[in-house]
């Protein structure tokens, strides 16, 4: 008789078995919210090539937590929770622009993009001891890796370097090797699935879906893929051959690489819990992921150039990027279908099964092939823990 | 409208209707025959929030006339089997004509698509304006260029068919 674990979920004994009311659970996304995105992990919100001006400013949720990322006069980056210091708020509505002072309408409080309060009107008559200097915008912790912006709102979080693990140095790849992006544009949208669906299915790369590949006789090269064993972090790095001109599309250049060769192989991160990042063909890719509730998962799809390109380069990743990658895009307008299906296939009784590259049912496994659905495994080893499920014993 | 004369106007209107057509009764040869034969023919479907900040990136850049036709190869094709389907009506309201040079005319219309999945219920999918350049020849009038601007901030959901 298995043990009943949190929320009455028995979670399975094979490692490679996954309880499908996860994905559709409502009562769990509170718990997640608490423990996963306000608790110890370090979750992306904007890449510095998105606010390259001072004075720029982006607004992003940590989960249900509005933030304020800035560019200050200074120069530096600054992360801020998204609310008035006086009566919270919402300080900023806009999802970006440039502004050199943020003023909250309400009681006409006025902020500067440093976060210090500059103006407050009739503070004579405020409370004893009343000084602008305490109360600038409140903070959650930040830090950056190639120019990505990550924050956590717990103290205990690990450094971002430590939090990051084995991935490194592939996540330095795919930002073109130094993260001097700028920004070319979103594509945002938002999929009817649960953030666990989406994160199950985005990074894992099914070359069976993708009609395209085939049609286009597009053989993927030699490549490796290898997770991280605490978070589940997971990488990819790909050798990809130059695809062959066919007739099933007129204009080639959609899928030709242009530039280095050094630099032609794909590369693909998995963060835990939500974000992927690629660098494929010409593209560089962050998708900023937020789990708005149990069956509804924005992504923001953030597109860059290198701060090095010519115009020439930067036409060509323009028009790759839209038309190749996104919720619209040839290679991966099917990804998005199956996110709706897998979150609608999920209210069936049992267990999703992962079976590529199944050694044991017991271990995580350490050799993970290319095509492998091994790779989320450790993830959700790591989300079971962290949720609180504890493992049938038979 | 002043200047432009009373048949011009009803040649693009005859156009677009045209265009809504073709789209809501998914005869993709129609769409691309409601556009111009030069190959720098252009159709973009772009957020307004790429637009209003000169952020290039699009949902649909198809600058040349064989990205147009490259797309009916998505459509009809490449995707063919994995996404749920969906219909559409198309609602456009021409709000400017301005003759910009001999047979060209720039066009204005505010657009909204209705979009029914499959066993689900009719909601707006993506509002917005259609800011176009329409040539009249002997054939008719065609698209020269053809831009989508959406305000929907963030779509509904992943997207199959052109705005």
């Amino acid at each position: 008789m298995a043990e009943l674990s949190n929320f009455g979920i028995v979670w399975p004994k094979n490692i490679n078995e996954v309880p499908k009311e996860v994905f559709v659970r409502k009562d769990l996304f509170e718990v997640e919210q608490e423990r996963i995105f306000r608790g110890p992990e370090w979750h992306p919100v904007a890449h510095v090539g998105e606010l390259p001006n001072p004075g720029d400013f982006k607004t992003f949720p940590l989960g249900t937590v509005p933030l304020l990322i800035t560019h200050g006069q200074d120069g530096a980056y600054r992360v801020f929770y998204n609310a008035c210091s006086h009566r919270s708020n919402q300080l900023e509505t806009a999802t970006f622009g440039n502004k050199t002072e943020f003023e909250c309408p309400y009681h006409r409080w006025l902020f500067n993009p440093e976060g210090e309060l500059i103006g407050c009107p009739n503070s004579k008559e405020f409370s004893p001891g009343f000084k602008r200097e305490d109360y600038p915008l409140a903070q959650p912790r930040m830090e950056m890796f190639c120019g990505l912006i990550f924050v956590t709102m717990r103290a205990e979080t690990p450094p971002l370097d430590e939090w990051l693990g084995e991935v490194k140095s592939t996540f330095r790849q795919a930002m073109g090797g130094d993260g001097r992006l700028k920004l070319l544009g979103y594509q945002k949208v938002s999929y009817k699935t649960n953030w666990k669906g989406y994160n199950d299915n985005d990074g894992y790369h099914a070359p069976l879906l993708h009609t395209a590949f085939t049609l286009l006789n597009w053989q993927g090269g030699q490549g490796r893929q290898y997770s991280d064993l605490v978070r589940g972090h997971l990488g990819f790095e790909a050798d990809l051959s130059p695809v062959p001109k066919s007739d099933m599309i007129k204009d080639h250049s959609l899928v030709e690489y242009k530039g280095d060769p050094a630099n032609m192989g794909s590369r693909l991160i998995q963060l835990f819990p939500t974000m992927v990042i690629t660098r494929h063909l010409n593209i560089f890719n962050i998708r900023f992921a937020i789990a708005r509730g149990a069956e509804d998962t924005e992504v923001h799809y953030a597109y860059f150039c290198h701060e090095d390109d010519d115009e020439e380069m930067i036409k060509h990743r323009v028009r790759q990027a839209s038309n190749l990658l996104g919720p619209c895009g040839m290679i991966s307008m099917e990804d998005a279908s199956i996110f709706h299906r897998i979150h609608i296939g999920s209210g069936t009784p049992g267990n999703a099964i992962f079976q590529k590259g199944v050694k044991s049912f017991d271990t995580l496994p350490d050799d993970i092939k290319q095509n492998d659905e091994t790779g989320n495994l450790a993830r959700w080893e790591y989300y079971r823990k962290v949720m609180g499920f504890e493992r049938a014993q038979s | 409208m002043s200047g432009v004369s009373i048949e011009v106007i009803a040649q693009i209107d005859a156009l677009q209707a045209d265009y809504v057509h073709a789209l809501d009764h998914r005869d993709f040869q129609g769409w691309v025959d409601t556009f111009d034969t030069a190959p720098d023919t252009a159709y973009f479907c772009i957020s307004a929030e790429n637009a209003d900040s000169n952020l290039p990136i699009a949902l649909m850049y198809d600058d040349t006339r064989e990205r147009i036709e490259d797309r009916v190869t998505f459509i009809e094709k490449i995707w063919s089997g994995t996404y749920q389907d969906y219909r559409t009506r198309h609602f456009i309201q021409r709000t400017r004509c301005k003759k910009i040079a001999d047979n060209t005319y720039a066009v204005e219309s505010n657009f909204s698509i209705i979009y029914t999945p499959e066993s689900g219920r009719s909601d707006v999918q993506v509002a917005g304006v259609y800011q176009d350049e329409v040539v009249i020849n002997g054939s008719g009038a065609r698209f020269k260029s053809k831009k989508a601007v959406y305000d929907t901030t963030v779509l509904p959901r992943y997207i199959v068919y052109p705005f």
